[in-house]
Order: C-alpha cells, then sequence, then structure tokens
C-alpha cells in the first residue's frame, strides 16, 4: 500500500487542468454516445484515475464515474472515516459508499436513467468485476485508453521531471564508492528515508551486486560492480532510473546493439509495463534501462524520459 | 525459491478438486497470489505460475529482471512476456486440459481470461478460496518468517518511539520508519498512521501534518520478511497521557487481551470478535464497535497484510492450529479519538503466542 505522501499542490497542477481533463471527457462521452465514463483503478493501477481526479485508492479498489458535464463521483470501499482527506487531496465532492462497486454502479445508473455507459479499457477490468457488470442490465461501451489519455501535458512532465530530479540527485549522492561494504539492505534504508522525506509518495528499490539484474535486498554487500534501480512515484507521477557505484554510464538511448535494453512505458494503466510500439504514436513517459557487461559484471544505467514520435528526451 | 510444501498440498487439491492445471496469476498489488507458490518478489506488472498434475511448475514473468530469479525457483520452463497475453498463449496453447483453475482469478484482467478460455477452449474455474484455505495455516518455514517479521515490526515500533517528536509531520515520521525496517531487512512495509486528538476517526496515509504536545500517534506497522507479513499495533501520546487516554487504553489493553486469552484452535474467530467488543460494551461503548467507528477487530497474516478470515462477529471460522492473527481493537472512542492496539497472535495447540515482545502499553515521549 501507498505510505508515502499523498497530496495534491495545487500550484504545480492547478484546478484549471483538471476542468480541462473533464471537459475532454465530456467530449468522448459525445464522441462515444454515453451518459457517463467510468474508469476503474486500485493500489497498482491508479494512473488513469490520478489522471481524472487526483484519486489514489491507496488500499483497495474503486470507481470514478465522470457524468456528462458533471464533477466526477468517487464509488469506494474505504470506510466513510477518510473521506474528508479524499476529499481533501482530491477533486472529488461527490463519495459514495460501495463495498459492493458493480451493485453500487448499478443503483446509481439506474437513480440517472442510464442503460449503457463508457468503461475505460473493459476488458481490463478485475474478472470478478467484469463478469458482475456485462452480465448485469447496463451496457458497457468500451473507450480505448489511447482515446482517453492525449500526450502528457506540461504540467504532467513537471512533475515526472521533479521525480526524475528527486532521484537523480539522490542517486548520485547515495551510489558513490563510499557506499561499497553497506549491504544491499542498508542502501536501501538510506535511498528510501532521503527520498520518502523530500516527499516521494512511493519508492521500490532494486539492487544488483553486479552478478544478478537489480532485485530486492536480500543481505548482499554493496561492491563496485553495484547497481541500484529506483523507480519514484511524485504526487501520482511515476520515474525509473539506475545508477551504479562505478560511474559508468550509456547513451540514452543506446547506440550500440549489443547492451540490452528495456524500455518502459510509466503513464499506462500499471506503474510500470514494457512498451509497445503503439505507445510511441504520442507523448508518452518512459523509462530506458540499460544492462552493461563488464567482464563478468553486469552494470546497470537507465533513466526517465518522454518518448515520441521523433525521439526520447531526457525528463 | 519454490514453497515445496505448498506445491504437494497444491498438487493434492488439484487430484481432490479434478483439476488439470492450476494457474497462479499475480499483478503488483496481490504478489501473494503468485508467491504462495514461487516465492520470488517480482518487479514486472504480473507474474504467472503454472502448476501440473505431476507437480511440474511452469511460469511467466513480465519483466526482464525477474526471469532469473523465478527461472532458478520453479527449475522448469519460464518465459519471459512483456505481454502478459503472449506469454499465456504460448505457455497453453499446446496443453490438452479439461479443467483448469486460477488462483486469483477474480483478480485477473478479463482480457488475459479470454486468453486462457481461447487457449484452452475451456472456462477457467477459481481456486481461490481453496489456496486461500491451504495457506491460512502456515508451514514451519512460514512460521519462522513471520516471527522474523514480528521481531523487525518490535524493533520498528522502539524507533518509531525513538524518532517521533513535536514538529515532525507525519510523513516524515513514516519515511524514519520505513527506512529502519527497510535497512534492517524488511521488503517491504505496510504502514498507517494517524496522529491529534478526538478529532482523529481513522487511520490513512502520512500527512504533512505536524505532532503537537498532547497528540495521539497511532500506526499500524506491519513490516514483510521474505514475504511474510507481522504486525504491531501501539499508540504514543505527545507528553504526559491525559487521564481519559489513559482510561482509554485500559480498555484497548482490556479488549486486545481478551481476545488472545480466548484464541485456540476450535473457537469460532466470531467470538474472538466479540469477547474484544464486549470489553467496549461493558465500558458503555459498544456503539463503537460498528463500522461507522472501525474496519476489523484483527485478520489473519501471511504472505497478504489483511488475509482473510477478518475478526468480526458476523464472520465464522473455526481457528485452526499454526494460523497467523492479529488481534487488534482499534476503533474510535470519544475519550480519546481512534486508538490502536494489537500483537500479531500465533495460534498453537493449546492456545496463543504473542510473537511481539513491545511492552504492552500506552507509550509517551
Amino acid at each position: 500500500m501507498k505510505r508515502g505522501l499523498i497530496t495534491w499542490d495545487r500550484a504545480e497542477l492547478p484546478a484549471a487542468a483538471f476542468a480541462a481533463r473533464l471537459s475532454a471527457l465530456d467530449q468522448l462521452c459525445a464522441d462515444f454516445d454515453v451518459p457517463a465514463i467510468v474508469a476503474y483503478s486500485d493500489v497498482c493501477r491508479s494512473n488513469d484515475v490520478r489522471y481524472i481526479s487526483n484519486f489514489m485508492p491507496y488500499w483497495n479498489r474503486a470507481l470514478t464515474i465522470v457524468p456528462r458535464g458533471e464533477k466526477p463521483i468517487l464509488l469506494c470501499a474505504l470506510s466513510p472515516r477518510v473521506y474528508p482527506w479524499i476529499q481533501s487531496v482530491t477533486i472529488h465532492e461527490t463519495i459514495l459508499p460501495s463495498p459492493n462497486l458493480p451493485a453500487r454502479l448499478a443503483k446509481l445508473c439506474e437513480e440517472r436513467g442510464w442503460s449503457k455507459v463508457g468503461m475505460i479499457d473493459l476488458a481490463g477490468l478485475p474478472y470478478d468485476l467484469y463478469t458482475q457488470l456485462v452480465t448485469g442490465n447496463l451496457t458497457f461501451v468500451d473507450i480505448p485508453r489511447g482515446a482517453f489519455r492525449p500526450a502528457a501535458t506540461d504540467a504532467e512532465i513537471a512533475m515526472h521531471r521533479h521525480g526524475a530530479q528527486l532521484a537523480r540527485s539522490l542517486l548520485e549522492a547515495e551510489l558513490t564508492r563510499s557506499a561499497i561494504g553497506l549491504t544491499d539492505h542498508e542502501l536501501t534504508g538510506r535511498i528510501e528515508r532521503r527520498l520518502r522525506r523530500a516527499g516521494a509518495e512511493d519508492v521500490v528499490v532494486l539492487i544488483s551486486d553486479g552478478r544478478s539484474a537489480p532485485l530486492p535486498a536480500r543481505g548482499t554487500k554493496v561492491n563496485e560492480n553495484s547497481s541500484a534501480s529506483v523507480a519514484l512515484e511524485y504526487n501520482g507521477h511515476w520515474v525509473k532510473l539506475s545508477r551504479n557505484t562505478d560511474n559508468v554510464t550509456s547513451t540514452l538511448p543506446p547506440r550500440e546493439a549489443s547492451q540490452q535494453v528495456h524500455r518502459e512505458l510509466l503513464s499506462g494503466r500499471y506503474a510500470w509495463e514494457g512498451l509497445t510500439a503503439r505507445d510511441n504514436s504520442k507523448n508518452v513517459i518512459t523509462s530506458i534501462q540499460v544492462m552493461i557487461e563488464r567482464g563478468e559484471n553486469r552494470l546497470y544505467y537507465g533513466d526517465s524520459g518522454v518518448q515520441g514520435p521523433d525521439g526520447w528526451q531526457l525528463l | 525459491m519454490l514453497n515445496r510444501d505448498r506445491q504437494q498440498q497444491f498438487v493434492a487439491l488439484m487430484a481432490e478438486r479434478g483439476w488439470d492445471l492450476l494457474v497462479f496469476y499475480a499483478d503488483a498489488w496481490r504478489k501473494d497470489q503468485f508467491r504462495c507458490l514461487v516465492n520470488v518478489s517480482f518487479q514486472g506488472p504480473q507474474a504467472v505460475a503454472i502448476l501440473s498434475r505431476t507437480g511440474e511448475v511452469r511460469a511467466i514473468v513480465t519483466h526482464p529482471w525477474d526471469l532469473e530469479p523465478v527461472a532458478a525457483a520453479v527449475n522448469g520452463k519460464t518465459v519471459l512476456a512483456v505481454q502478459l497475453t503472449d506469454g499465456l498463449d504460448e505457455l497453453l496453447s499446446k496443453e490438452r486440459a479439461a479443467v483448469v483453475a486460477i488462483n486469483g482469478l477474480e483478480h485477473m484482467e478479463a482480457r488475459y481470461v479470454q486468453v486462457v478460455h481461447d487457449a484452452l477452449r475451456v472456462t477457467p474455474v477459481s481456486a481461490t478460496l481453496d489456496v486461500e484455505e491451504i495457506r491460512r495455516v502456515k508451514t514451519p518455514q512460514e512460521i519462522a518468517w513471520v516471527k522474523q517479521a514480528a521481531e523487525l515490526a518490535d524493533r520498528g515500533y522502539e524507533q518509531f518511539v525513538k524518532v517521533c517528536q513535536p514538529g515532525m509531520t507525519e510523513f516524515e515520521l513514516v519515511a524514519e520508519v520505513e527506512a529502519f525496517v527497510k535497512a534492517n531487512g524488511a521488503e517491504d512495509n505496510f504502514m498507517l498512521v494517524a496522529s491529534g486528538g478526538t478529532e482523529v476517526t481513522g487511520m490513512k496515509p502520512p500527512t504533512q501534518r505536524k505532532f503537537k504536545p498532547g497528540d495521539s500517534v497511532t500506526t499500524e506497522l506491519t513490516p514483510q520478511v521474505n514475504g511474510y507479513y507481522a504486525q504491531i499495533c501501539r499508540t504514543l501520546v505527545i507528553g504526559e497521557p491525559t487521564p481519559k487516554q489513559q482510561q482509554a487504553y485500559a480498555i484497548f489493553s482490556a479488549a486486545q487481551q481478551a481476545a488472545q486469552d480466548l484464541l485456540r484452535p476450535g473457537v469460532d474467530i466470531s467470538d474472538v470478535a466479540r469477547v474484544q467488543n464486549d470489553v467496549f460494551r461493558k465500558h458503555g461503548f459498544g456503539e463503537y464497535t460498528g463500522p461507522q467507528y472501525t474496519r476489523v477487530r484483527g485478520h489473519n497474516l501471511g504472505l497478504y497484510p489483511d488475509e482473510f478470515p477478518h475478526v468480526l462477529e458476523n464472520v465464522h471460522y473455526i481457528v485452526k492450529p499454526d494460523m497467523v492473527v492479529i488481534a487488534h481493537p482499534n476503533t474510535y472512542l470519544p475519550l480519546s479519538g481512534y486508538m490502536v492496539f494489537g500483537d500479531t497472535l500465533l495460534v498453537t495447540r493449546t492456545g496463543c503466542e504473542s510473537l511481539n515482545k513491545t511492552e504492552k502499553k500506552l507509550f509517551h515521549s
């Protein structure tokens, strides 16, 4: 679950930005001839709902409904005792207690007289929700994610960039030769402490001792061939970077075909997922992680950037 | 590593149920549904293990960094498929399974269930409840890991008390404790906090609120070691506790002790909830044991920090030896605001053993 700082900084993401997104969703409602669009979210799939309302389902599932011309409605199974907090960090004013999400959605649609609604990425719903929803009386129109999320805006890119700068400066300070001799647990703790105190919402640290890919700490010692990978979420916006103790770098994207490269989408359904060719058609936030072979060892170097039709630019 | 005890149990379950294949599907939220067989903390968005009736295990990973550790654990075919649909299709399209069951079916994206259906030409059934029932009773190795996690929870709470001070924000406190448990071997940590007075009605992720003298600072601290969680719940008052805070603590302490005194094999878990709630009723606070003020009176622990059964008066489940349960009568009281108190309990043959060694008291700084 999330245990970092979940907040809404109105200076970096003004209410007007959400108003523009809702306006675009209104247009999608018109395009798909539906009175409302629904988006699913859970702990590891929060990017889409974060985009709509800044809601982060830190410990559960939720459905966000955007009726045409209205502010979004949140259906969630979290206790009403946390609703004031949710309202303080999102644009949600209406939150409906929903221990049974499909039943509550059906009731809402009945109250509104809706017989069909749009669902973002219908086939991506968890199977239990999917079967309950599609076997009910409502008709669901699939709204492809490609239609829903346009190219990243300047405000989104700025938050990804802030996260990247935090992680970059931290790794450059912590992952030096002075880290050699620490256990990977100790290095993980140091990185987490500084990033979480700097306001990270979530942090995932993986360490390689040169003989493996970056993995969760397992008690090995940091050495001259060690690398650390940090995935950091800042106000709902992910970045991923890797550095190594010997400061070996690579051009990004790498020019040498022999280097093993993994590219990930950081603004997709999950926090990160493998990048496909179709994701390159517009500006999306991605990471490139490169494995550099050095003798029998592997070092890792990577960073995050904006991937578009014209190439990749470092954040 | 492959959990060989579970592998044998799951193969026996397949024979009993007539399943030809048992698929373990997990995403980044519910890794436990994969790790109950293949105990690797994968980093991709999903991972899948496929168990055959002969005990053979194959796996699909969706991130290249998962390939080596998962392949080493399963000692069988492991496929890297950045798009899970491709991996499912590759491993299942040549199978001839009449009955396929999926652990985590409910959580699986509908598109992946469709791929399984198309590859095997059968509609998969859910194995989730059967697998959960097996998982509830811990193996000796799993108990050893839970004990390590409980020991770390105690040390983590010691750090919590040490660093918590007026002027510090909630998220800074969590950062300090998180760093401590990670530096000392935790793989992950589930943690909720709250701070303040009688206006506080529940816990949530940490905020920028700064601690003040007189605050109750509550936490559920839940480190994970080798995949297994243990939890401790304690309340700390900044400064000297007021008589009302002490009065509230006495009720929570008595309720938790009542649960610990009752918990043993053969007891209905609903009674473990009832004896806690009865303490509140005896003191005239029965209304604060309902869903308006609290969630559960405890829950099972293991690879997931909030396993079933939940400890509630309307949940009936007969307790078995080697279950690991936290009893925590956490709720709101008008005396104190939201307060928490609980220990991780291992069910023994004749009773239960508290795995937490932290002193049972209302802490203050």
